[in-house]
């Protein structure tokens, strides 16, 4: 159960209905305020979080980066800022990422790897590692528990990030800081890790 | 042809002249522009390699600076990572979070005086407390991690660090020399950024403290799960000393070299300028500061120097993202060599050029003045024979034997040559042959002129005497050299006027004078040019003749006109005749004939007047013997008409009515004027058988006496029926015709010849015998006739009869008509 904090209830609600608006959840939300609200648990909220990551970050690849490449527009690269190009996808979900966290609503969701390019990007904590463990075994299922940091506790979901195409592949098993260069498409190549504090 | 032909002199030197600048244009003109092309296609070079090269450094330092800045950031991250620190962040964080804000600012506060008092406590839990030990370990090179040891440079830099929790207090530091609260401080801020937590890499600026330029690098302290910031890690670096090993090595030449600046110019390291300064030409700053990499030319260096100068630039392409979104500037590096290091070779270059070039144009110089000296000798050689040529000198062959164009033109002018000489011994002799004719014609000329017994003058345009012939020299006594030259009125002693005259006439002659011309068909007016010496009847131009008198002789002169010689202004010949004695003589036959007519005129008064002179005396004699009264009575009025008859004569001679015009005068029916005097004269020739016709036409009467008209028409009348003494035929008519009334009286009479015609009507001219006529008749009709305004002409053939035509005006008959009507 998502118990929102104090002074930011107001805007935590902003967030979450522009969230349900967008998975087409307001009627729900809008019929019934105070029951749905009750009834919406942490992993339906990361669920929906995930859903629409995943879904910016794949109109991001294919109808944009994808084509704009192919029409020789512009290119998508690690130093895009100086080279007059574009983010790369996981760039693109990195400063996304970052625009979350800045807007102050507690959600954070970023990407974590066995093989990360950036050790920064690697698991924080051992339920991080395990659940890419256990991911790597079967993608279907995400991980979620709650975490804490000191006495603050935080509901986590983990859920597989696979090879969606080639430009993915390709990139890291030829980034010259990648510990694994054998990648391929479908291959699960890393997780999406959403966390959403709790208030008890 | 007004401009003076250069000299033989100059036209030599002129074709060596221009032969050599030819050959200079030809040869150092392409050297000098290839010579400037080459320096600045060189200078062009010079700039793109060394620009490229500029880059190229400004990059790969860029990248190295990159590369150290990222290792410093990732080696001061591991201490961001150490968990004991985290958990105790973690747990302050927790602590913090269960203080109202008025406790929380209570604690702080007294905390913070702790710190600022030296409080031992406080100074021990954060100098020397686990994490301080943990500081120390890092700077001292003694961290956990093997695999990044920390570079020396790097812990001698560091000038400060220190940790900072949630709430910005100073939980660890390496010593006290700092203030306790940080929250407010931009890099805190920065760095913590609401919990997000992001790297900051603050601006370089001066640490009073420290005394040193100074910049920093905060990393936010993640909790456990990197889902917030707890805290900061702080650090502080001397930025000459930290970048100084990555840089100021770079020394290239004697003035080339790297340096670090900001996007305000603000120098971080450099091996000349110190840190902190500010670049010379701040103008340059937006030139080397753009987020990519590149070189350019620029009008200073920026270390004040104001020559031109190449600087390369490249921007920290890994860092600028952190310094961007920390203080919004940007690092970048600058690279830079003075323009006299980077040009001197193209310098060198144009410099040993230039001398090659100016050696080469002095050899061209004295090559080409050699080659032009062998191809214009020859032809000054041409030029010399020509000049000969020209003059009509004949000379000895040319011999040029240059094997090209200049030797076929030696042979063309020497065949011209020998034609020219061949039709030169012509000519001569031709040339010869008229100048004797010239001759002749002079001499002849002079000898003419000399033998003219008149005086002959030839007057040049400025009224000085050119020529005068030998008549001249005897009738004015001067020689020949002393008199051409001199003005004509110094030996024609005149008065001003005359003089006046003659000069114009002169120059009239002179102006009429068409101007010389070789064209042989303008033919000389007929009228201008006559041959002086044609005789003149010098009488018969009595009215246009002129005259001078020089010397108390008279002389009669005329101009004439003279070709102008070419060049000079016409001439004006002057003819004089001496008159002095024809003048006199010409007085004394005037003074005969007056002589003369005085003895005719009285030889004929003397007869008129003596046949009644006879007559009276012979009457008188009769009186004196005569005694009966009636006979006496008869004899004396015999002797009264012979009276009346003299005194008659008398008048016509002395012309008596010439002295009252208008008195007497009555208007006249001229018709029965004529009819009266016909009837007159036909009863004095009764026995003269004449056949009379009369057309008396519609005339007005006119103003005169009628004595007088009666008398010109008895007169006339009368030598008509004298004329035709054996019968013949008189024919009396008047008419108008137009403003004249005409009276024709025609008979047909044996005429009168043609050589008396002119004289008929001079007094006593007559044709008949002694005492037949006075001779006085028809000059007494023409005076009245005259004296009327009208005119008597006697028109006359022999043996076909004479017609007399008397007109007069008939103005006079209006005038008469007029003055009738107001009298």
């Amino acid at each position: 159960m998502i118990k929102i904090r104090g002074h930011r209830t107001g805007l935590s609600m902003l967030f979450l209905t522009t969230i349900l608006m967008g998975t087409g959840f307001s009627s729900s939300l809008h019929a019934g305020e105070s029951n749905s609200l009750k009834n919406l648990s942490p992993e339906k909220v990361a669920d929906f979080i995930h859903a629409i990551v995943e879904a910016d970050r794949q109109v991001y690849t294919t109808h944009i980066v994808k084509r704009m490449q192919e029409q020789g527009v512009v290119m998508a690269r690690e130093d895009w800022e100086n080279k007059n190009a574009i983010p790369l996808p996981a760039q693109f979900l990195h400063i996304s990422s970052k625009l979350v966290a800045e807007s102050g609503h507690g959600i954070r969701f970023r990407l974590i790897s066995l093989w990360p390019i950036y050790r920064r990007n690697g698991p924080a904590t051992d339920f991080e590692r395990k659940a890419l463990e256990q991911l790597s075994l079967n993608s279907d299922t995400p991980k979620r528990g709650i975490v804490s940091t000191g006495k603050k506790r935080l509901f986590q979901a983990i859920y597989a990030d696979k090879a969606i195409n080639d430009t993915c592949t390709t990139c890291h098993n030829s980034h010259p800081l990648s510990p694994k260069r054998d990648f391929r498409k479908g291959d699960l190549m890393g997780a999406i890790v959403i966390t959403i504090p709790l208030e008890d | 042809m007004d401009n003076p032909e250069p000299t033989p002199a100059k036209r030599k030197k002129g074709l060596t002249k221009k032969l050599v600048l030819s050959m200079l244009l030809v040869g150092a003109l392409p050297l000098i522009i290839g010579l400037l092309l080459a320096f600045y296609q060189g200078t062009q070079e010079i700039r793109e390699v060394n620009g490229s090269s500029f880059e190229a450094l400004a990059t790969e330092t860029a990248r190295k600076l990159d590369l150290v800045m990222a290792d410093e950031i990732a080696r001061t991250a591991l201490l961001t990572t150490d968990i004991q620190i985290i958990e105790k962040l973690e747990h302050t964080r927790d602590a913090l979070s269960e203080l109202t804000t008025q406790e929380l600012a209570l604690t702080l506060k007294q905390e913070q005086e702790a710190w600022n008092t030296k409080d031992a406590d406080i100074l021990q839990r954060i100098l020397k407390g686990p994490f301080a030990e943990v500081l120390q370990k890092h700077v001292g090179g003694t961290f956990i991690d093997p695999g990044h040891p920390i570079p020396v440079i790097t812990r001698s830099a560091t000038r400060g660090l220190y940790i900072t929790d949630h709430a910005g207090r100073v939980v660890a530091s390496l010593d006290s020399d700092i203030p306790y609260l940080h929250r407010e401080e931009a890099w805190w801020k920065g760095a913590f950024h609401n919990g997000v937590g992001q790297p900051y890499i603050g601006q370089i600026a001066f640490d009073s403290p420290r005394g040193v330029y100074t910049f920093t690098l905060a990393l936010p302290i993640m909790d456990s799960l990197r889902y917030e910031a707890i805290g900061v890690l702080h650090r502080i670096y001397d930025a000459k000393e930290f970048f100084a090993p990555s840089i100021d090595i770079i020394r290239f030449g004697k003035t080339g070299h790297v340096m670090l600046i900001d996007s305000r110019g603000v120098v971080l390291s450099c091996p000349i300028l110190p840190t902190g300064t500010t670049i010379s030409d701040t103008s340059l700053i937006p030139l080397v500061t753009p987020l990519h990499a590149g070189w350019t030319p620029a009008p200073s260096d920026g270390h004040g120097g104001t020559a031109a100068s190449i600087i390369g630039f490249a921007p920290l392409s890994n860092t600028n993202p952190i310094t961007q979104i920390s203080t919004g500037q940007t690092w970048h590096m600058f690279v830079w060599q003075s323009s006299g290091e980077v040009f001197a070779p193209i310098e060198h270059f144009f410099k040993w050029t230039a001398a090659f070039g100016l050696l080469g144009v002095i050899l061209l110089v004295t090559l080409g003045y050699i080659a032009a000296n062998r191809i214009s000798a020859p032809i000054r050689r041409l030029q010399e024979a020509a000049q000969q040529i020209g003059r009509g000198e004949y000379r000895e062959p040319l011999t040029l034997s240059t094997g090209d164009e200049i030797e076929e033109l030696a042979d063309e002018v020497n065949r011209m040559n020998q034609q020219l000489a061949s039709q030169f011994a012509g000519l001569e002799s031709q040339v010869e042959l008229k100048t004797q004719e010239v001759k002749y014609l002079e001499e002849s000329t002079i000898k003419i002129l000399d033998n003219v017994p008149d005086p002959v003058l030839m007057i040049g345009p400025d009224e000085h005497i050119e020529y005068l012939n030998k008549a001249s020299k005897e009738a004015f006594a001067v020689t020949n050299g002393e008199i051409i030259g001199t003005p004509l009125f110094q030996i024609f002693s005149l008065d001003p006027a005359t003089q006046n005259r003659l000069k114009q006439e002169m120059h009239a002659v002179q102006v009429l004078e068409p101007p010389y011309s070789d064209n042989t068909n303008t033919k000389p007016s007929n009228t201008s040019l006559q041959d002086p010496l044609v005789p003149t009847n010098w009488a018969q131009s009595s009215a246009n003749r002129q005259e001078i008198r020089i010397n108390q002789r008279t002389f009669r002169y005329r101009w004439f006109g003279v070709q102008a010689r070419p060049g000079r202004g016409p001439s004006a010949g002057l003819v004089l005749r001496d008159t002095t004695e024809e003048s006199i003589l010409q007085d004394r036959v005037i003074q005969g004939e007056k002589l003369a007519s005085l003895g005719v005129l009285s030889a004929g008064i003397g007869h008129e007047l003596n046949n009644p002179l006879v007559g009276v005396i012979g009457l008188g004699e009769a009186i004196q013997e005569e005694t009966n009264p009636e006979q006496i009575k008869e004899y004396a009025r015999g002797i009264v008409q012979h009276g009346k008859r003299m005194a008659s004569v008398v008048r016509d001679f002395t012309g008596q009515s010439g002295k009252n015009l208008t008195e007497g005068q009555t208007l006249i029916n001229l018709n029965e004027l004529l009819e009266q005097s016909l009837t007159t004269v036909k009863d004095l020739f009764p026995s003269v058988p004449v056949d009379i016709q009369t057309h008396l036409g519609p005339i007005p009467s006119i103003q005169g006496k009628a004595l007088e008209l009666g008398q010109v028409f008895t007169n006339i009348i009368t030598n008509a029926f004298q004329a035709m003494q054996q019968g013949g035929k008189l024919d009396i008519s008047t008419e108008t015709s137009g403003h004249d009334l005409e009276i024709r009286i025609k008979d047909t009479g044996p005429g009168i010849a043609a050589t008396h015609l002119p004289r008929v009507f001079d007094p006593f001219f007559t044709t008949r015998g002694q005492g037949e006529g006075s001779g006085l008749g028809l000059t007494v009709a023409y005076r009245i006739i005259n004296k009327l305004g009208g005119h008597i002409r006697m028109e006359s053939e022999e043996k076909q009869g004479t017609t007399c035509l008397i007109t007069l005006p008939v103005s006079n008959a209006h005038l008469a008509k007029e003055r009738s009507t107001v009298s």
